[in-house]
């Protein structure tokens, strides 16, 4: 018989559970009641320990005028809004691009707060059928505007089979203290190819929650790249599933974090059937007291033989107080795969740094120079050029900030 | 007297608890080519990363001005600005740092410190070709990242294209024929003596005499246990040859 103890709730877990509670989600409501926010005690929040570092939650976010300039802009791109929570209307869609609205969430159902939040509180999610080589990149300018708030947004996108598309999707609001929950539901048909890049630039004070779940069909190739460079507690994470032969993704992040930030990208990858491929590359850059984790578990079902997949996190720390995490989970049924995973993290290197200055390059500019080639692995092969171009403006603006 | 160009006087440094250089003294003229010759381990190399300015080395003693001002205090890229270049025995390969990225920022930085404007890009691109032609540098090489997959005889060569680029008063080779070649030591030694001149001098650092057949020098010091014992004319490196550093020592000794 085991004796069962009450979990103590915080101020920021009774207002999640009110919040549930008023939106109808009483099961979520009581399931949330008995457990509590996650703590270091389980596993998939080891390093980030949202019963700690999820003080407070804001009131929910009413509708509002999306007042601010979008957070990153791409020339020719298209863009769509979603302003607390609510999809805005837009223009014209672009040839083979089906914009549409729908209601409740998008995510697929698993033991994860995060993610059962964002079902439960989203409104209407945008929905997106692409078809054919859709020219420009798609952008889902996602905002969370007006007083301190809690917002929750959503996205479920087609790509048809022999498809291929960019998506961006950005995360910004004004400075205030808000929780944003996002989620993006992405299929890939067979043989589709698509690049998908999101970039964190909410608030220094913000919450930022994401959940990316993709499923890759019969050789649909996909590009992540996840770069979570604003807000003070960010946690994105991935959820990709390998589902047909051919099937490949290069999941790539990058964690941008400064004094006072935690950022963390976690990943959850089901190779599920034979001969699929990947290659999950994340990187961190901390400076000042600040903390960056990555956390990788790629699962390998029993049938899924011929799984080839390779994990790596790879850190740079700026300073003395920085601190990179990095955890690696390798749940393997099947017997014939090829799957290994890695992570260094350490400084800039000092040869590079002294050959750099001995040709008269300032510190400071060396520096920049060394960062971007850390970097430059995950950037290099975002080919539009203006997007590639506003990555590089997103990671300098950082480095510029010091 | 005119300034020399270097002047080493009475230089002491240390790594950790151990003496490596132990009070050298050095001239090296305006316009004038020496080679140091010594054997491993007798402190030529962090003699040349001391001048460079490498971290790691404590100088406890004695000064090095270069034409007349001290440059122990300056940063390294203060000191490559004033005119001092250090070519690399082992040039660093930085992946992911273009080499023509990289070129671009040295020139760049070192003519913004002295107060010229940027280069533009076509006057850059007519400069490395033409300096890359003499050294058989062709484009492919400059594509790729700094130093990465370079064989040695291109590390070497793209470590004189630099300083072809970046026009230092001072130049220090260290052990510039390691690892080459007789025919890629002759192009580097080409490359190096098409950059003689009045207003540039020359510091070799090297282990054999061959280089010296290639890239004569008007003065050569020996150097051993960590200062400089003898110096002498272009034929003390014949000497030096014959006899070997052991037979050097046991004439100093006896």
């Amino acid at each position: 018989m085991s004796v069962h103890v009450p979990v103590r709730l915080g101020p920021a877990e009774s207002k999640l559970i009110e919040q549930l509670t008023a939106a109808g989600a009483v099961a979520e409501a009581e399931r949330l009641t008995g457990s509590g926010l996650p703590t270091r005690r389980v596993e998939a929040y080891h390093y980030t320990d949202l019963k700690q570092l999820l003080r407070a939650v804001p009131e929910l976010a009413g509708a509002a005028e999306a007042a601010s300039a979008p957070a990153l802009r791409v020339a020719g791109a298209h863009q769509l809004m979603i302003a607390n929570g609510i999809v805005q209307e837009s223009g014209t869609a672009p040839a083979g691009v089906i914009v549409g609205k729908t209601t409740g969430g998008v995510l697929s159902t698993r033991d994860d707060i995060v993610t059962r939040l964002n079902n439960a509180l989203v409104g209407e999610a945008l929905t997106l059928e692409l078809d054919g080589s859709v020219d420009p990149v798609i952008q889902i300018d996602r905002r969370t505007e007006g007083g301190a708030g809690h917002s929750t947004s959503a996205a479920k996108i087609y790509v048809g089979d022999g498809s291929s598309a960019v998506i961006l999707d950005t995360y910004s609001g004004s400075d205030e203290a808000h929780l944003g929950n996002h989620a993006t539901y992405l299929a890939l048909g067979k043989n589709a190819k698509v690049t998908h890049i999101t970039v964190n630039l909410a608030g220094s004070k913000a919450t930022h929650f994401a959940s990316n779940e993709y499923h890759l069909a019969e050789g649909a190739q996909l590009r992540t790249l996840i770069i979570n460079a604003g807000a003070a507690l960010s946690r994105t994470q991935l959820f990709p599933k390998y589902e047909g032969a051919g099937a490949h993704a290069d999941v790539t992040g990058l964690n941008l974090v400064s004094d006072g930030q935690h950022a963390d990208i976690t990943m959850d990858a089901l190779h599920a059937v034979p001969h699929t491929s990947s290659k999950p590359l994340f990187k961190s850059i901390a400076r000042g007291r600040s903390r960056a984790v990555v956390q990788g578990r790629l699962v390998v079902a029993r049938d899924a033989q011929k799984t080839d997949a390779k994990l790596m996190s790879q850190g740079l720390m700026l300073s003395d107080e920085a601190e990179i995490l990095a955890k690696p989970e390798l749940e393997i049924y099947a017997d014939d795969v090829v799957c290994g995973h890695g992570a260094t993290s350490g400084q800039l290197d000092e040869d590079h740094m002294f050959y750099l200055l001995s040709r008269g390059i300032p510190k400071a500019e060396a520096e920049t120079m060394l960062v971007r080639a850390f970097l430059a692995e995950l950037i290099d092969p975002i080919e539009d050029q203006a997007l590639n171009e506003a990555l590089t403006d997103v990671v300098d603006g950082w480095l510029a900030r010091g | 007297m005119t300034t020399p160009m270097l002047e080493i006087r009475n230089l002491h440094v240390r790594i950790e608890e151990r003496e490596i250089l132990r009070g050298v003294n050095l001239i090296v003229p305006k316009g004038e080519v020496h080679a140091i010759m010594g054997r491993n381990g007798s402190g030529k190399s962090t003699l040349s990363y001391v001048l460079a300015g490498k971290e790691d080395y404590e100088v406890t003693e004695g000064e090095v001005l270069l034409d007349g001002v001290n440059i122990l205090e300056m940063e390294p890229s203060d000191r490559a600005v004033a005119g001092l270049f250090l070519a690399f025995q082992y040039p660093i390969e930085i992946p992911g740092v273009a080499t023509m990225t990289f070129l671009k920022a040295a020139l760049n930085a070192q003519r913004k410190a002295r107060g010229e404007s940027e280069i533009s890009t076509p006057d850059f691109m007519k400069a490395v070709r033409d300096a890359g032609k003499a050294l058989h540098i062709d484009a492919d090489m400059l594509k790729r990242a700094l130093n990465v997959g370079f064989s040695g005889g291109e590390k070497k060569r793209a470590e004189i294209l630099q300083m072809a680029l970046l026009k230092p008063k001072m130049c220090i080779l260290d052990e510039t024929d390691s690892g080459l070649d007789i025919d890629a030591l002759k192009v580097v030694s080409d490359g190096v003596n098409a950059l003689r001149g009045p207003d540039r001098s020359m510091l070799v650092i090297t282990h054999y005499q061959r280089l010296l057949n290639h890239i004569v020098p008007d003065v050569v010091h020996v150097f051993s246990d960590g200062r400089v014992v003898e110096s002498g004319g272009k034929d003390l490196a014949l000497e030096l040859e014959g006899k070997g550093y052991a037979g050097f020592d046991e004439e100093k000794a006896a």
